[in-house]
């Protein structure tokens, strides 16, 4: 029996619903990837909440350097004006390739639900086997209100149209997870 | 609106309608195929069982602590800023609902998915009291626009075909749509609901947790509605059953495992939303959510403490038991419940939705397990229903002639063994004593029937060939007694004569108590439970098992029935519970003992390599969960068998089943008989006499040419002499 490691799991998990996973090295490269998506794509815009203050400086940087916008606050404003949404991952679970997001910031969630593409960045020290290793930690959060915590794995989807698997239904058309090295 | 048939006449129209809907076949049938592996994937590496187990306990405990549950939710919750609200009933909900909407200014809300507020018909309400409601979910969507219910608790609109979604879309849209773009189709929802998401003042939900250790709801969901309408519209309501209650994360995320694998054979969904207290919202007055969860009654509280069906309140509500049920497979959702569907629809639709709602539907059940043997809760759905049908019946429904007759008849033996005789002279004149079938079905029968010929009752039953067959053996290994049951004692007494031969020369002594007489399983399955425990009260005085080694059957549902049924029967018999305990520790079906007892070797046989394919009975595969045993019996004894297709699938018999349902069996019976016949066996056996005279009887009216064995005949003629 192969015994892979929590992250390959993850990985696993994550590509079979649908998501791109990369690996990067710092969060330069994390802006690099989710600007030149962004472009790519020809989307006009990124929003990006709950980053602190030096990692939106040099975001912000990326993006001018390639004409976009970037959002980091009042996201209720710009419900249509963004094209990723960028933000960090608290936690994976590996057994089911999820992201567990503390989603108590309202700009949060709407930069992760109204955006047509999602990137994620999860350092990959925060990876644990299954969701019963987080039972503790996510207790502790619950009995801290108001929480709203999020577990999301792969992008938005349905099959409620002859079971024919679409992406994007209402949420992100595409997620993309980026493993950060830490 | 929902329109459930209320009588067998009006009910068995619809079926038949639904058998011929194309459409609907094909997708059934397609999603019935495709969802055991897909459910399998999703689980690998799980233990389901102890799973199962766990969840079925926690369950268990919860349920007598729902008032405390609800205490305990509540105080955290409001301490967080929720307003929690009990509503007796299904009118006090709705009722709540439309206060908490008016008292705000609320015009329009934009809804989750959420079967609790199917189950109060909360979307009718709130429109009467003039609120817009939009559904978001896309198959609610879809079917809120058609005015229909759901026709799964997971897949609402999983009757309905690209082009009448793309008709539908295209007249709110006022745009004509491509129906073989269903990408295109979903992105008109994406558009068309986007609108409503931002324009909502409120957002209701459901909830498939409410963890009373800190007030919070969870929401599963895939395509992100459910996160949209609690986080954009200034206020959430949540409509959540007292049963959502859990004590605690760990019991929510022990569900959560096993939840989208058994909905949709999902490892896990898309999305899983945990929310504890209000949260911000810069939309709201002062940037925090008005939220409000109702918790809803509606009868629960009673049912938690009923003795019987107080299991129900385990469901998680994934649906497996419609996925998997071979009746769902053929008519459908809106034929197989009222509000809830499936398995657990035809129990619940009889507690929330009244007994006329269904006192037809419960009655369409093959008792073939299948729900029971994936349900994530472990709820003893068949035994539910049958329950429910019996409760159908106490309560004035109209007893079918049959009821009477066979409480009458069933509960003498010797009445009963009396007229079975009499039935064979008077076939008589019908018999084609050849072939052992009838020619003609007798007058009472109608010409739905004709899809098997019937066997006819055998000249001379087991028990009378028996003095004949006894044989006294000396110092035997094993006492062993036979349960013949009717089929093989008075319909086909050769299958009985084919295990007397299997055990010549082997040590075992053998008995055919007398006073047996039928298992009972019949009655139970006509809700007639008081003559189902007088009949097993008398096969326990026919067998003492203190005085054999193993009680054997030939028939997996005899078996089944005795293993599982009678405990149940008999828990209040004084000095009885002891003896039916030991009973059913004894109690073996043939190939069992065959391979596990006696060991028998391929050395014993010729070794034919005839090629032969097997039909797994219900009762024997999940009711006995016996499933080896069998197969490897036809290795050891030189048959080649050969895999079909669906072949633990109910073969239509299902006992009385198959006279009331006759062309849901037919159907049953034809899938099942094209399966074999596609593996190119010249023989096909069971170890059941009731999927016998199905097989047999459909065989001869297709002009098969697959001949149809129990499989102690098809191992005996395989022995050598010993």
């Amino acid at each position: 029996m192969n015994h892979y490691s929590d992250l390959e799991i993850l990985k696993a998990r994550a590509e079979a619903v649908q998501v791109v996973v990369t690996e990067v090295p710092d969060l330069a490269q994390a802006w690099r990837y989710a600007v030149e998506l962004t472009q790519k794509q020809g989307g006009a815009a990124l929003a990006a909440p709950g980053w602190d203050a030096e990692s939106l400086a040099a975001l912000e940087q990326e993006c001018v350097q390639a004409g976009l916008r970037l959002f980091w606050q009042n996201l209720r404003n710009q419900v249509d004006g963004f094209h990723t949404g960028l933000t960090r991952a608290d936690r994976g679970i590996a057994a089911t390739g999820t992201l567990v997001l503390d989603s108590t910031s309202e700009d949060v969630r709407l930069a992760t639900m109204l955006c047509k593409t999602y990137v994620a960045v999860l350092p990959r020290s925060r990876i644990k086997a299954d969701a019963l290793a987080l039972e503790k930690e996510l207790s502790r959060l619950m009995h801290s209100p108001p929480r709203y915590l999020a577990f999301i794995t792969g992008a938005s989807r349905t099959s409620d149209i002859e079971r024919v698997l679409t992406l994007g239904v209402h949420g992100p058309l595409e997620l993309h997870l980026l493993i950060l090295e830490d | 609106m929902i329109n459930t048939a209320q009588d067998l006449k009006e009910y068995k129209k619809r079926l038949k309608k639904a058998l011929h809907n194309e459409f609907l076949r094909t997708t059934l049938k397609n999603f019935y195929e495709a969802y055991p592996a897909g459910r399998a994937r999703a689980l690998e590496g799980l233990d389901i069982q102890s799973l199962r187990a766990e969840i079925a306990s926690c369950k268990d405990q919860a349920l007598p602590r729902i008032e405390e549950l609800f205490e305990a939710f509540k105080a955290q919750a409001e301490a967080a800023g929720v307003k929690v609200h009990l509503a007796r009933t299904a009118r006090d909900a709705n009722e709540i609902i439309a206060a908490i909407a008016k008292d705000h200014g609320v015009r329009k809300i934009v809804k989750s998915k959420s079967m609790t507020a199917e189950e109060t018909f909360l979307n009718h309400h709130l429109e009467e009291e003039g609120l817009e409601v939009v559904e978001t979910d896309l198959g609610e969507w879809i079917i809120q626009l058609r005015r229909e219910g759901p026709s799964h608790m997971v897949l609402p609109a999983i009757h309905l075909s690209r082009q009448e979604v793309a008709e539908l879309f295209a007249k709110v849209t006022g745009e004509p749509q491509d129906p073989e773009d269903i990408g295109k189709l979903v992105k008109v929802a994406r558009r068309e609901l986007r609108k409503q998401f931002l324009s909502a003042d409120m957002g209701i939900s459901g909830a498939n947790f409410a963890i009373a250790a800190s007030g919070t709801l969870g929401i599963i969901s895939n395509e992100g509605n459910a996160r949209l309408i609690t986080t954009l519209p200034r206020m959430h309501v949540a409509l959540v059953g007292l049963d959502k209650l859990v004590p605690d994360l760990h019991t929510a995320l022990t569900i959560l495992k096993v939840l989208p694998p058994s909905a949709t054979g999902q490892v896990i969904t898309s999305y899983v939303t945990w929310i504890t207290g209000a949260p911000e919202c810069a939309a709201a007055p002062e940037g925090k959510k008005e939220m409000h969860v109702v918790f809803l009654d509606n009868g629960r509280l009673a049912l938690a403490r009923d003795p019987v069906f107080s299991q129900a309140l385990r469901c998680v509500r994934c649906g497996a038991c419609a996925n998997v049920c071979p009746i769902y497979s053929l008519v459908g959702g809106h034929n197989y419940g009222h509000v809830y569907i499936g398995a657990i629809g035809l129990i619940l639709t009889y507690f929330y939705h009244g007994r006329k709602n269904a006192q037809a539907i419960v009655q369409n059940c093959l008792n073939c397990q299948a729900c029971k043997s994936v349900c994530p809760a472990g709820i003893d759905l068949p035994h539910l229903i049958k329950e429910t049908y019996g409760e159908v019946l106490r309560q004035g429904y109209p007893k079918p002639f049959k009821n009477k007759l066979l409480a009458r008849v069933l509960k003498d033996r010797r009445l009963f063994h009396f007229l079975l005789r009499r039935a064979y002279l008077a076939q008589k004149p019908l018999a084609r004593s050849a072939e052992g079938f009838i020619r003609h079905l007798p007058f009472f029968f109608g010409k739905e029937h004709g899809f098997r010929s019937l066997p006819a009752i055998a000249k001379t039953p087991f028990r009378d060939m028996w003095p004949r067959l006894y044989e006294r053996v000396d110092h035997p290994r094993y006492r062993v007694a036979l349960f013949g049951g009717c089929l093989v004692d008075f319909v086909y007494p050769e299958q009985g004569h084919a295990l007397v031969k299997l055990l010549k020369n082997r040590g075992v002594q053998l008995e055919y108590p007398m006073a047996q007489t039928c298992c009972g399983l019949p009655a139970l399955a006509m809700g007639e439970k008081n003559v189902a425990r007088e009949v097993a009260l008398q096969n326990l005085k026919a067998f003492d098992p203190a005085d054999y080694d193993y009680l054997i059957t030939l028939c997996a549902s005899c078996a089944s029935h005795l293993k599982e049924a009678y405990p149940r029967l008999l828990a209040d018999a004084p000095g009885l519970v002891g003896k039916v305990r030991q009973l059913t520790d004894k109690l073996m079906d043939f190939s069992s003992f065959m391979i596990n007892v006696l060991r028998v070797s391929a050395e014993e046989f010729h070794g034919s390599r005839r090629k032969v394919a097997y039909h797994a009975p219900c009762h024997l595969c999940r009711g006995l969960g016996v499933t080896q045993e069998p197969r490897n019996l036809l290795a050891a004894a030189g048959l080649d068998y050969r895999t079909a297709r669906r072949e633990d699938v109910c073969c239509g018999m299902a006992g009385s089943y198959s006279f009331e349902f006759p062309e849901l069996s037919a159907e049953l019976l034809r899938q099942k008989l094209e399966a074999v016949e596609e593996t190119g066996a010249e023989l096909l056996v069971t170890d059941c006499p009731g999927c016998v005279l199905q097989l047999r009887g459909g065989i001869d009216k297709r002009g098969g040419k697959v001949r149809v064995k129990h499989i102690a005949e098809a191992v005996a003629e395989e022995r050598k002499e010993p």
